[in-house]
């Protein structure tokens, strides 16, 4: 396959070529209730090959059939060819780099049977239904998958790459009458079978507060001040602030460069928000990115001035920057955009009970159902929250919704936490009609004046 | 001997489906042409049931078909028993889902549309970045069973989303739409038009105050409340005891006005097809009758599980097991023209489309959302744009009473018919 491609990129006619080819074969596990929903495993194998002329754009082409790769270069050349375009796209350079990078699993997931995923997963299950009588449903799901990932340029780069990821995601749903409420945790490495063994707490937390949320009083509206948990505060940073920090939201956009020029503050002294694309361990975590960029740590916000953003090849040559790692494809059908890797909330000094002791009415806001932002706006929902009464943690609520405009909420934060934490959910970030790419997030507590959380 | 025959042999049943499509999609960013792309898909998937226990898995390297075949084995000696039984070759309706002026649509023939929509949408303001994607579509589905079911469907699949974005200082705005068919409509431009129409209205910022007011949902802004529905109906989710309409067949749940069908077999719509992806024709399923709830769309498991036949909602990609999903969701239009209904409102909000859709416990039919879009009513006259407010409320209470519907209805987001809904008191929660 090597000479394969290299003999495809030296015929082609563009400018620019790439080739990327992955094989996948992953593995999934999942009980709902009682039932085994699935417990079967499939093999995804593709590639892309992404041309660009300078007459012209991207011309892209992605297929299954992997056999005749010249033709591929040579349909993806046409493509390119009749994206004419008066706007024409520039690569900034980065250096051409040859690797191979294998990994080496604890428990390699490949060579265990189905038999014993199912079982895993089965305790978990059983877990999550033996918690109380009023667990009505849940979910409890396993997945494994490796990919074989070969990228190729013309420039002269060639990477190939291996990727585990290992999945496990529980949902309990409670109800009591009229009354459903649901919980639900994921956790996810980069790693072997043992990143899911041992996980009992993950199947206990959920059900937990499945059945707890079913005694908690939906919020009452309005405005508060809100401390949110790590993971809440995580998500809020990679939804309000990261996806405009993605410098193709502004590279060609004059009004939006103005909005998000560097040096422009954006918050606090004390807040300082970054991308960090090469720290080991993490989900959003590879040593290049998708275009053969290696990644970086990008300061987003230092002591509150907006000081980077994050780019692709396209970008950060459209802006006179440099690139920063953080084009990412989710897989062969798609280019690469640009996207986070692992985004955080950098450490503070405040602690926990400081920031609770001078709240008179407000809300404590825990982990994240999901997040949506459009542009300035944001919203994202809670897991679970309590209510914040004289300083001191109080009842169980739900149906938190926070929502707000980014420039006024982070200018808003008031406190950063001492407790920062990396998180390893399992889900994953959604755009451009691709999803979900594997993100780290990070953050300590944070707490947030004036936020509107919707309600009846 | 090909799969199934071999396949046959050492199980009980059977099914193999086999996908092949072709697709080009054209993509201007920002005022121009961007990308073009052109996507092959091939691939095949299997679920056997041996020793009554059912077994899956899917490939898109089909020349893979021995370890295919060795992993849906594998997958059935530790699979749940199966329900149910893949149903023998029936005869589907007519379903007109194919249209050859879009299989033979080119990339410059895309490139030209884009064009034209790219141009009347930058006409409307200078400042504004325009995107646009086209994609069309070919697609090959064939399904065979051990029963005899022997399925080969071909579709032409259109979509096409559009939008604008302007940012005025602090202020974004971004305005988009998407349409999906299978047959071609010629007058393409519609939808272009009515978003421009929007965009012209969001241009004034008018302040509001948290209050109860009445609000009108235009039909995107509706999806906000068949979202919730839409899940409610689900047979999979009665099954599981969590759907709130769970053993209320027969009930009026909601105003008399409200009528709710699934509906596969209308001409050209996104999702029409003669079969659904487990070979059981398509059909019209009215799941709820002038406000009295008639019943639930299923697949085959969950209408196994539930004592009923399937509805022929048996939905999956290559990589999954099928669940029970709607396909044409037709809201029915009522009888008040629109003009009335916005005539009637004295001091409301109109939305057209909110943050977060499906997010939290909406499976009780709760919602609370920001308002992405959405404009003050004064005097039954549009008078801008409303920023920074958001709303929440329950479905199964605020649609047992509606204060009007109207005759006008629009698709949305592809498979939504919807109609514009009056409901006469809300609360709104406004920031600034």
């Amino acid at each position: 396959m090597h000479n394969r491609i290299l003999a495809a990129l030296e015929r082609s006619q563009a400018d620019y070529t790439e080739i990327r080819l992955e094989e996948r074969e992953s593995t999934s596990v999942a009980f709902r209730g009682q039932e085994l929903e699935t417990a079967s495993s499939v093999i995804d194998a593709g590639g892309m090959v992404r041309c660009l002329c300078h007459d012209g754009g991207w011309g892209i082409v992605t297929f299954n059939n992997r056999d005749n790769l010249e033709e591929k270069v040579a349909q993806a050349t046409q493509c390119a060819r009749a994206a004419k375009s008066d706007n024409p796209i520039e690569l900034a350079p980065i250096p051409i780099v040859e690797d191979h990078i294998t990994v080496a699993l604890t428990r390699d997931f490949r060579g265990i049977s189905l038999a014993e995923k199912k079982a895993l997963v089965e305790g978990y299950n059983r877990l999550l239904l033996g918690y109380s009588d009023r667990i009505v449903d849940t979910s409890c799901r396993y997945h494994d998958t490796f990919s074989k990932i070969t990228f190729a340029n013309s420039e002269g780069s060639f990477i190939e790459e291996e990727r585990p990821m290992v999945v496990l995601g529980t949902v309990a749903i409670a109800r009591d009458g009229d009354n459903v409420q649901q919980a639900h945790e994921s956790y996810s490495r980069l790693a072997g079978f043992e990143a899911a063994q041992g996980r009992e707490a993950l199947a206990e937390t959920t059900a937990r507060r499945a059945v707890e949320l079913l005694a908690a009083e939906s919020v009452t509206g309005g405005q508060y001040p809100v401390i949110l948990n790590p993971d809440l505060a995580g998500v809020f940073i990679h939804e309000a602030f990261g996806h405009l920090s993605e410098a193709d939201f502004i590279y060609e956009n004059p009004a939006a460069r103005e909005m998000m020029v560097l040096g422009r503050r954006f918050g606090p002294d004390f807040l300082t928000v970054f991308d960090d694309g090469c720290t080991p361990g993490l989900r959003g975590t590879h040593k290049y990115d998708d275009e053969g960029t290696p990644t970086q740590r990008t300061d987003l916000i230092r002591n509150g001035i907006l000081v980077g953003r994050l780019h692709s090849r396209e970008t950060a040559a459209k802006l006179g920057e440099a690139p920063t790692g953080n084009a990412r494809a989710v897989n062969y059908r798609h280019a690469p955009i640009v996207r986070m890797t692992n985004t955080a909330i950098a450490p503070g000094t405040t602690s926990f009970d400081d920031m609770l002791k001078d709240i008179e009415l407000g809300i404590y806001a825990c982990d994240a159902y999901g997040g949506n932002t459009e542009l300035e706006s944001f919203s994202f929902s809670s897991g679970y929250a309590y209510m914040i009464r004289n300083g001191q943690l109080a009842e169980m609520v739900k149906d938190v919704i926070l929502a707000g405009n980014l420039f006024a909420t982070l200018q808003n934060i008031d406190a950063v936490g001492n407790d920062f934490v990396w998180r390893h959910p399992g889900g994953g970030c959604g755009k451009g009609g691709q999803a979900p790419l594997p993100v780290g997030m990070g953050a300590p507590h944070i707490r947030i004046q004036n936020v509107v959380i919707g309600g009846k | 001997m090909d799969m199934l025959q071999q396949l046959q042999v050492q199980t009980e049943q059977v099914e193999i489906i086999q996908v092949r499509s072709e697709s080009t999609k054209v993509r201007f960013e920002s005022n121009s042409l961007k990308a073009t792309q052109v996507e092959e898909t091939s691939g095949l998937a299997v679920r056997v049931v041996k020793d009554g226990r059912m077994g899956f898995a899917a490939s898109s390297d089909v020349t893979a078909t021995e370890k295919l075949m060795a992993n849906a084995l594998e997958s059935a000696a530790y699979g749940d028993p199966a329900p149910f039984t893949f149903p023998g070759l029936q005869t589907p309706p007519e379903v007109a889902c194919y249209d050859s002026i879009i299989a033979e649509f080119s990339i410059p023939r895309l490139v030209e549309i884009g064009q034209e929509i790219m141009a009347y949408l930058r006409e409307v303001d200078p400042e504004g970045m325009v995107s646009v994607d086209l994609q069309r579509r070919i697609e090959r589905f064939s399904l065979r069973n051990h029963a005899g079911a022997d399925v080969a469907e071909m579709r032409t699949p259109f979509s096409l989303s559009f939008g604008v974005d302007r940012v005025k200082g602090d202020d974004m705005l971004m305005v988009y739409d998407m349409q999906g068919t299978t047959l071609w409509e010629t007058d393409f431009m519609a939808p272009v038009r009515r978003l421009a129409e929007k965009f012209r209205l969001a241009q004034r910022i008018v302040p509001l105050s948290s209050a109860r007011m009445p609000v009108l949902f235009s039909p995107p802004g509706a999806v906000v409340l068949t979202y919730p529905l839409m899940l409610g109906l689900s047979g999979k989710n009665v099954v599981k005891g969590i759907s709130p309409l769970a053993k209320r067949a027969g009930e009026e749940i909601f105003d008399h006005r409200i009528t709710v069908a699934d509906d596969a077999t209308l001409s050209g719509r996104f999702s029409s097809a003669p079969y659904d992806d487990e070979g059981v024709p398509h059909r019209r399923t009215v799941l709820i009758e002038n406000g009295v709830l008639q019943g639930f769309y299923y697949d085959l498991k969950t209408a196994a599980r539930a004592g009923v036949t399937s509805t022929g909602n048996g939905s999956r990609s290559l990589f999954g097991l099928p669940d029970p999903a709607p396909t044409n969701l037709v809201l029915n239009a009522g009888e008040t023209p629109l003009s009335e209904m916005l005539a009637s409102i004295k001091d409301g909000v109109w939305i057209e489309g909110v943050l977060g859709l499906g997010q939290g416990n909406i499976i009780s039919g709760a919602f609370s959302n920001p308002l992405a879009l959405a404009f003050k009513i004064e005097n039954g006259e549009i008078v801008g744009r409303v920023k920074n407010a958001s709303i929440a409320g329950n479905i199964y209470e605020l649609l047992r009473h509606v204060g009007a519907i109207s005759r006008e209805t629009e698709w949305v987001y592809q498979d939504f018919s919807q109609p514009y809904i009056l409901l006469e008191d809300m609360n709104i929660i406004a920031k600034g």
